[in-house]
């Protein structure tokens, strides 16, 4: 122990720059940021600083500590954009970001700002050999998002309050229409318009019933094979019968 | 310039014509201790490089090197020029670095303070630029402490350690606290100067009999007590006022007068309100809303208020937003000033309904989405409404997960279609508790405690450790574990658990919760013990009838108590008891912040049964299986006086009967009275309700003819309480407010005693603080107005310690 405290004290930078290289090599990452931390600001402006910057960043990230290593990363890629490290800081960013990224039930502005990094990661290295992986992070992320949004309107089809499920499902569908939740909510859509319409009052049925075929026939153009036909099909035969007994009851309506 | 020619250069660089070369070569000047490879790393240009000159690129290489914090100047030259071939020559002159810093002649903790606020960088040159800046920040740091003569002093000497660097002292005299020694004003006709001195909330006199008011002087506050003072004017009706000139002078050289001439001009008032643009409410029904009459003294503060949002009380917007008109806009024009006499014309435009579309949450980092948005009343497809946001924030308020104060609400209208997204920010603050504490004391020897309430917890994620951060958490489950003992006489165990949408419905609380507690007396010859056992299960929902704030919950309890040689209640030493009982309570509570409401109510009724076994069998043992019905009846009210000054109002009653009147009642859950109201008597491990009463000894306010059942408690008491609550700080690590308290209470031991008027009194003042990790904790000072018989030596003025929320 007694070793690095000692250097930890000592003011000699280029000892100390040593010593952190050697930790570094040899995995021992906190020991390395330590060193690294404390020579960075005297090495501005020397040949050395260029690797002690991106050393330093990337003890961050092998300890996990997403936050620190992104920001260290940016302002490596920033300090040195002709570096040779350069599109490997800007990717580790990126990928640190979305390490950070939480699980879909939390806020998401984290998320965000990473596929906005990735993004920028894309244009400026198009070919780099990271491009298959950013790709594939930038797809999760999305994905998450789309999971959130979907789960969101699925809240208010699960309390029961299907007016807004509707609202909700619709929403869902117009911004996320290529979604892999795009068929569920579509489905969810018509059984969410048809329990809304069964709840209704007596005058305002016959127009929510309709409004739920609409739905029906809207989800069976885009998903002629969809996994939750039988099911909609049987709520498309609910619909009809309800829409019978409504004619039958107001024949002068019709 | 950006590129400076040489004087040597045949072919000049034209500034009006940028041209495309090729980077030839690069050279640096004028360095000697950095290095040249670094260098050109940073200006990120390269031999071969295609660059404009002039252009972007050198620009953003200067800056690049500039940036870096090392030099003291730039200068780039072009060589020469050969073909499309040039030649640059950085010439920079390089600057010492700052190695170290330190402070002379002020306090560690103010060394700390500044450390944080000034701009000093280690490694980064020291250029006269930085010197200034750091004495200006240190400056301003001291002005606003009111040290108006600080003096501060940079000296720089060269690090003998490091080459080419500078070791900064910084000495400081804060010199003498400035005070404001008068405050005078001119030209005021209307109001005194005393009563404009009081408009001025922070710039106050020094007066010795002021004991706790600052009389610093700080120019920002200064310049906002100014605005104040304008206001003040503004709203009695003076709405020409303005401050003419101020002046602050020196008196002595620690101490300063302000003078401030203001000129009031004239007094209007309201004529004729007339309303344009409504078609929803005719105009007397408007006019009588607004509750602005012709005569009033024109106050444009008092009218946009009831106009726009009058916190409590209804106004005009609300009205319409709370159905749907969003796009609702008022907007009062003076359409003639004749005298003294304003005429207003409200030009209203009342747009059309809109509805809700998207419902968003963001900064929930630790909650899940459903758990917040379960609880948000704006629901998509309905039409907007500003009530239901405000309910909104209370009801994510009151789940104690974030941050009550900062809570933001963001409709974001989309008028093309009618709709309206809606956002809710959300801050997360700490809310799980953990205690551990332990004392010496009393016969009872060492007692520790171990406790754990984990306020949003989820088992969900218990078995996914990827989501443990550090605990598994974000659904809104609490979960509270207790451990209590004391090796030889006394241990307790407890654990809770709660989910409050039991299915993710329906707002289906539901709570199970076991306990067990040992007790011995080793000083006892014979083995003395008394053990506690008991579960408990309740289920609790909103009612949407007769309105959405009302609550019901049905708990079954059982405990049982097993007794060995332990002298609990005369003639019962020996044997076991059980107490089953069913507990239904209907609450109705709508206060707006847990930790400190300023309005609303707190409502609630409970009735706690068991089974009537007397009514079936004569020969039940009055402790075998414990009978009994109590009734409990708690009002709370809050009312906001003003800014953060709250009186609560709070009336208690508790009744505890017997099933037939041949069954007298028995030892069991009766009511205590005085002290604090925290368990801590003899018998806190036996069913009691402990009901505070500051002023007076603990559980002494009884009123008994039975002298054997003198310290069991009484069968039924009242409580009344005023209490006007200030609040201090709102900080939610650790809110603090102070309050004054008038309260009443009695505890009878029999129905013929009973008489709700007889009640012993007392007053006083206390403070609270709730700390996030802690709870709430309290300290009060009660003073009594009443003797209670057969206590003659209870003390007058009474110290009370509480800790956790008391609803009693």
């Amino acid at each position: 122990c007694s070793n690095f405290q000692k250097l930890l004290k000592s003011n000699d930078v280029d000892l100390k720059y040593k010593a952190a290289l050697e930790y570094y090599e040899k995995e021992d990452y906190y020991r390395a940021n330590q060193l690294l931390e404390q020579v960075m600001p005297l090495m501005t402006g020397r040949e050395e600083a260029e690797k002690a910057r991106f050393y330093y960043a990337n003890t961050h990230y092998k300890q996990r500590e997403y936050m620190l290593s992104a920001f260290q990363f940016r302002t490596f890629y920033e300090t040195y954009p002709r570096s040779e490290m350069a599109e490997e800081a800007m990717f580790l960013q990126a990928k640190s970001l979305y390490n950070d990224s939480p699980d879909f039930e939390q806020d998401q502005t984290s998320t965000v700002t990473a596929m906005e990094s990735i993004q920028e990661f894309l244009v400026r290295y198009p070919n780099s050999q990271f491009a298959t992986e950013a790709n594939k992070m930038f797809d999760d992320l999305s994905a998450k998002l789309d999971k959130k949004a979907f789960e969101s309107a699925r809240l208010y089809y699960r309390v029961r309050n299907y007016k807004s499920a509707v609202v909700a499902f619709t929403n869902f569908l117009r911004e996320n229409a290529s979604s892999p939740y795009s068929e569920e909510a579509s489905y969810l859509r018509i059984d969410a318009q048809y329990r809304y319409a069964v709840d209704s009052v007596p005058n305002k049925q016959e127009e929510r019933f309709m409004e739920a075929v609409d739905f029906y026939q809207a989800f069976i153009d885009q998903y002629p094979d969809s996994r939750f036909l039988r099911n909609a099909e049987q709520v498309y035969t609910s619909t009809q019968s309800e829409l019978d007994k409504i004619k039958k009851n107001n024949p002068s309506n019709s | 310039s950006q590129v400076l020619n040489n004087r040597t250069q045949s072919n000049t660089i034209d500034y009006a014509q940028p041209q495309q070369y090729r980077i030839g070569g690069i050279e640096f000047t004028g360095i000697k201790f950095l290095d040249p490879t670094a260098l050109t790393g940073i200006i990120g240009l390269k031999v071969g490089d295609e660059i404009t000159v002039p252009g972007e690129d050198i620009s953003r290489a200067i800056q690049k090197l500039w940036d870096q914090g090392l030099l003291g100047d730039i200068e780039v030259y072009v060589t020469r020029i050969e073909g499309n071939q040039i030649f640059l020559n950085f010439d920079l002159k390089e600057r010492p670095r700052l190695s170290r810093f330190e402070f002379n002649g002020i306090n560690k903790s103010q060394q700390d303070a500044l450390r944080e606020k000034i701009n000093l960088i280690r490694g980064r040159t020291v250029t006269d630029a930085v010197l200034n800046q750091t004495r200006n920040v240190i400056r301003k740091y001291y002005a606003e402490k009111s040290y108006l003569n600080a003096k501060i002093n940079i000296v720089q000497r060269p690090d003998s350690l490091i080459p080419n660097s500078v070791v900064l002292n910084i000495d400081i005299d804060r010199g003498d606290k400035v005070k404001i020694a008068e405050i005078n004003f001119e030209g005021n006709e209307a109001f005194t100067d005393k009563k404009l001195r009081r408009q001025l909330k922070k710039t106050k006199e020094k007066r010795l009999y002021k004991l706790f008011t600052s009389s610093k002087f700080q120019r920002s506050e200064y310049e906002n007590d100014k605005q104040l003072l304008l206001d003040f004017y503004n709203s009695e009706g003076y709405r020409d006022a303005i401050i003419v000139s101020d002046s602050v002078y020196n008196v002595s050289p620690d101490r300063l007068g302000i003078r401030i001439v203001v000129d009031e001009g004239n007094r209007y008032y309201y004529r004729n309100i007339t309303w344009n643009g409504n078609y929803l409410y005719d105009d007397d029904y408007l006019t009588r809303l607004l509750g602005i009459n012709k005569g009033d003294v024109y106050n444009k503060q008092e009218l946009d208020k009831r106009l726009n949002y009058n916190p409590g009380n209804i106004d005009v917007s609300a009205l319409y937003q709370n159905d749907g008109y969003l796009f609702f806009n008022i907007d009062p024009v003076e359409m003639t000033v004749e005298g003294d006499s304003i005429d207003i014309e409200m030009r209203v435009s009342e747009g059309p309904q809109a509805t809700i579309s998207k419902v968003t949450v963001t900064g929930n980092t630790k909650t899940s989405d459903h758990v917040v948005l379960r609880e948000i009343r704006t629901l998509p497809g309905q039409k907007y409404s500003r009530d239901d946001l405000i309910r909104s924030r209370n009801e994510l308020a009151n789940l104690g997960y974030f941050d009550p104060e900062t809570i933001g609400l963001n409709p974001m209208p989309n008028p093309e279609e009618g709709t309206v997204d809606i956002n809710y920010t959300v801050t997360e603050r700490p809310n799980d508790q953990i205690s551990l504490s332990g004392g010496w004391g009393g016969p009872i020897g060492a007692v520790g405690t171990v406790g754990l309430a984990l306020n949003n917890f989820s088992t969900r994620k218990l078995f996914k450790l990827s989501e443990w951060r550090p605990l598994p958490s974000g659904d809104g489950q609490r979960l509270s574990l207790n451990v209590q003992a004391n090796g030889r006489y006394y241990q307790s165990y407890s654990f809770s658990f709660t989910e409050p949408w039991l299915g993710g419905r329906k707002r289906n609380a539901l709570t199970a919760s076991v306990f067990k507690t040992v007790r011995r007396d080793p000083r006892e010859e014979l083995d003395s013990r008394l053990n506690v056992d008991g579960a408990a299960l309740s289920l609790g929902r909103t009612l949407n009838w007769p309105d959405n704030y009302f609550q019901l919950s049905h708990s079954l309890s059982y405990n049982r108590y097993t007794l060995r040689n332990f002298n609990l209640f005369g003639g019962f030493n020996n044997g076991t008891s059980n107490n089953i009982s069913l507990n239904t309570t209907l609450a109705r509570v709508s206060i707006d912040n847990p930790t400190f409401p300023r309005r609303g109510s707190n409502l609630s009724l409970s009735l706690n049964l068991t089974p009537p076994y007397s009514l079936f069998s004569d020969k039940r043992n009055n402790f075998e299986y414990i009978e009994f019905n109590k009734w409990m009846l708690d009002a709370s009210f809050f009312m906001n006086l003003a800014g953060n000054l709250v009186l609560n109002t709070r009336a208690h009653f508790g009744f505890l009967n017997s099933y037939s009147s041949k069954t007298a009642i028995g030892p069991f859950e009766r009511f205590r009275l005085g002290g604090n109201g925290l368990m801590g008597g003899a018998n806190f491990f036996v069913g009691t309700e402990y009901i505070g009463l500051r002023g007076y000894d603990d559980e002494s306010v009884i009123n008994n003819s039975d002298p054997t059942l003198i310290n069991t408690g009484g069968i039924a008491y009242n409580k009344f309480v005023l209490e006007a609550r200030q609040l201090i700080s709102p900080n939610p690590g650790a809110t603090i407010y102070g309050l004054a308290f008038l309260e009443a209470g009695n505890s009878f031991g029999s129905y013929d005693r009973y008489d709700p008027f007889k009640l012993y009194r007392s007053g006083g003042v206390g403070v609270r603080i709730f700390m996030a990790a802690f709870g709430l904790l309290g300290f009060d000072y009660g003073w009594r107005f009443d003797d209670v018989p057969g206590r003659p030596d209870m003390k007058r003025g009474q110290f009370h310690f509480m800790i956790g929320q008391q609803i009693r």
